[in-house]
């Protein structure tokens, strides 16, 4: 199997702190790989240890079957990276920032600016200082130095920090062209599980320097929470009816009843004939799904959750 | 060769853009119109009776300055010292600016030599240098030719320009090491501050007698036409440059860059 991205028991320490341990993942071709986690969970070290900036203190990572070496040329041809907040050259022109990136990439063909400048929608800022860039153009320009060589693998740091709406969802659109139709593959980083989830094949999630848990989006799906949150005029009779029926039903602070057993989550109807046929029919019956931000904080144990069985 | 001469290019956009070469020629052109100002003060005393202190070193430097020879000499010494920290402030925006902009991460993962990148650097700063020089010089000599100073000929100003052109590329050469500083300190304030405490080690060096030892008074002894300057003094200084300029390859190449 072609993998982009290996690492094995990849690690950086600085002095007593561990910024990263034993990160061990396996990117394959063509896909894109969210790599999730709070500030300061150890993203940006992984990256940069992937791009060769810094040297891992344990383990080793191969790029494009590669093995990164620091200070070396290779295998750099055929990625596209952006680390952190996309600096530029403030005095140079949006035009010149891209020559620079162009001319860093010796196989990058002299139209290549021309045709990023349109791809990224930045025509409207060629001949603008990029010190003088909004925070969402800066980060287009970035994103444009990134993919100004046409690389096979490309590694972006939260590429959709302080993007709006719409510039979140033309970059969407974006990585997800390089990768169906040109077939490369992307690695990027994030903080908002709900950002990547609509993106990415598979997410990791990484935590304090530790990979918790790797899932495509069907798992993720799966292991999210469910409830079935039911309403009722008659609280303690709906209530004594369902535990009568076997159902773990619990009720809640603002009088609501709550199940959460994947027979009451799959079949509500069942739920909701059971409380008509007893005289006490439900105003309201819904399943709530965990949310994603909630799932990924109650992952890193930094919230609740929805309590399961 | 094509990524060095593509190197160079970025190098050269990125300064001439900055204007930080306008600024530092504009800067050290005060060395040569603080000069002119001077030996005019001395040479119309009545006219700056009331300025007290700058009429006394006026007075100096008019001493020191009394025909072209000696006029080249103080030039050379002039350049020596304030050049310096002029061609300091050029390395240290050229190489620091990448850490406190945080453009350096841009440059490290590619597919050209870090040696190329650094190369192209050095030759764009001892190429800036070389032009502030030139221009210093060339005003210096329409100072001269003003103040109608004595004792001019051909052969006089092409010595004293050969020894202006000496000096400069000794203080090039000292110079260079000064981009270690720039990356370590990753900005602009470890080099300032280096350069400071090198100025000041140099004059002590001259008081305690191995000025020629210390590689950063050798300019300055060259300027002044010292003969206790020894060949080892130029290989000390030769050796300088070099492991100035190593040490920067090795800090780029193998240091983790977290900016």
């Amino acid at each position: 199997m072609n993998l982009p991205i290996e690492t094995e028991d990849l690690g950086k320490r600085y002095g007593d702190v561990r910024a990263v341990e034993h990160l061990s993942l396996r990117v394959a071709e063509g896909e894109i790989y969210a790599f999730l986690g709070l500030n300061g969970a150890g993203k940006t070290t992984t990256i940069r240890m992937l791009l060769g900036m810094i040297k891992p203190t344990t383990g080793y990572a191969k790029v494009l079957q590669t093995r990164v070496r620091i200070g070396k040329r290779e295998p750099w041809e055929s990625v596209g990276y952006m680390v952190e907040d996309p600096h530029a050259y403030a005095e140079l022109t949006v035009y010149e920032n891209l020559e620079v990136a162009r001319r860093l990439h010796p196989g990058a063909p002299l139209k290549a600016v021309g045709q990023i400048i349109e791809r990224l929608g930045l025509a409207a800022y060629v001949d603008r200082r990029a010190g003088t860039l909004s925070h969402g153009n800066a980060q287009r320009l970035g994103l444009a130095k990134a993919l100004i060589h046409n690389p096979k693998l490309l590694i972006l740091d939260e590429p959709a920090n302080g993007l709006d709406p719409a510039g979140i969802v033309e970059i969407r659109e974006l990585l997800l062209e390089l990768t169906r139709a040109q077939g490369g593959t992307v690695f990027m980083s994030s903080h908002i599980l709900a950002e990547v989830s609509r993106l990415a094949g598979r997410i990791g999630i990484i935590h304090k320097g530790h990979l918790l848990q790797e899932l495509n989006t069907d798992e993720l799906e799966r292991n999210r929470r469910r409830r079935l949150l039911l309403r009722v005029r008659e609280v303690e009779s709906a209530y004594r009816v369902l535990i009568a029926a076997d159902q773990p039903a619990k009720i809640l602070q603002d009088g609501v009843i709550e199940l959460k057993n994947a027979a009451s989550i799959e079949h509500p109807d069942d739920i909701n004939r059971l409380l008509v046929n007893a005289g006490t029919p439900p105003t309201q019956l819904m399943v709530e799904e965990e949310e994603l931000e909630q799932y990924f904080l109650r992952l890193v144990g930094m919230d609740g959750g929805l309590e399961n069985e | 060769m094509n990524n060095l001469s593509n190197m160079i290019w970025i190098e050269l956009r990125k300064a001439i853009r900055s204007r930080m070469p306008l600024w530092t020629g504009l800067g050290s052109l005060f060395m040569p119109l603080g000069m002119a100002f001077l030996i005019f003060v001395a040479k119309n005393p009545e006219i700056f009776q009331k300025l007290g202190l700058v009429s006394a070193k006026a007075n100096l430097m008019a001493y020191s300055a009394t025909d072209w020879p000696s006029y080249l000499i103080l030039f050379a010494e002039i350049i020596s010292a304030g050049g310096f920290f002029f061609f300091v402030m050029a390395i240290s925006w050229v190489f620091g600016r990448e850490f406190a902009d945080g453009t350096l991460k841009d440059m490290l993962a590619v597919p050209v030599q870090r040696s190329s990148i650094l190369l192209a650097k050095f030759i764009v700063v001892a190429a800036w240098c070389a032009v502030l020089a030139i221009i210093i010089f060339i005003l210096g000599l329409a100072v001269g030719a003003i103040i109608l100073l004595p004792g001019g000929s051909s052969s006089v100003i092409l010595h004293g320009s050969a020894v202006t052109a000496i000096t400069v590329c000794l203080i090039i050469a000292v110079v260079l090491p000064f981009a270690f500083f720039a990356s370590v300190g990753r900005g602009y304030l470890l080099p300032m501050g280096i350069a400071v405490l090198t100025l000041i080690t140099a004059n002590l060096m001259m008081v305690v007698g191995w000025a020629e030892y210390f590689p950063w008074a050798v300019p300055i002894l060259y300027s002044q036409g010292e003969s206790s300057l020894t060949p080892l003094s130029y290989w000390i200084l030769f050796f300088t440059c070099l492991a100035g300029m190593l040490a920067t390859y090795v800090w780029w190449k193998y240091a983790d860059q977290n900016r």
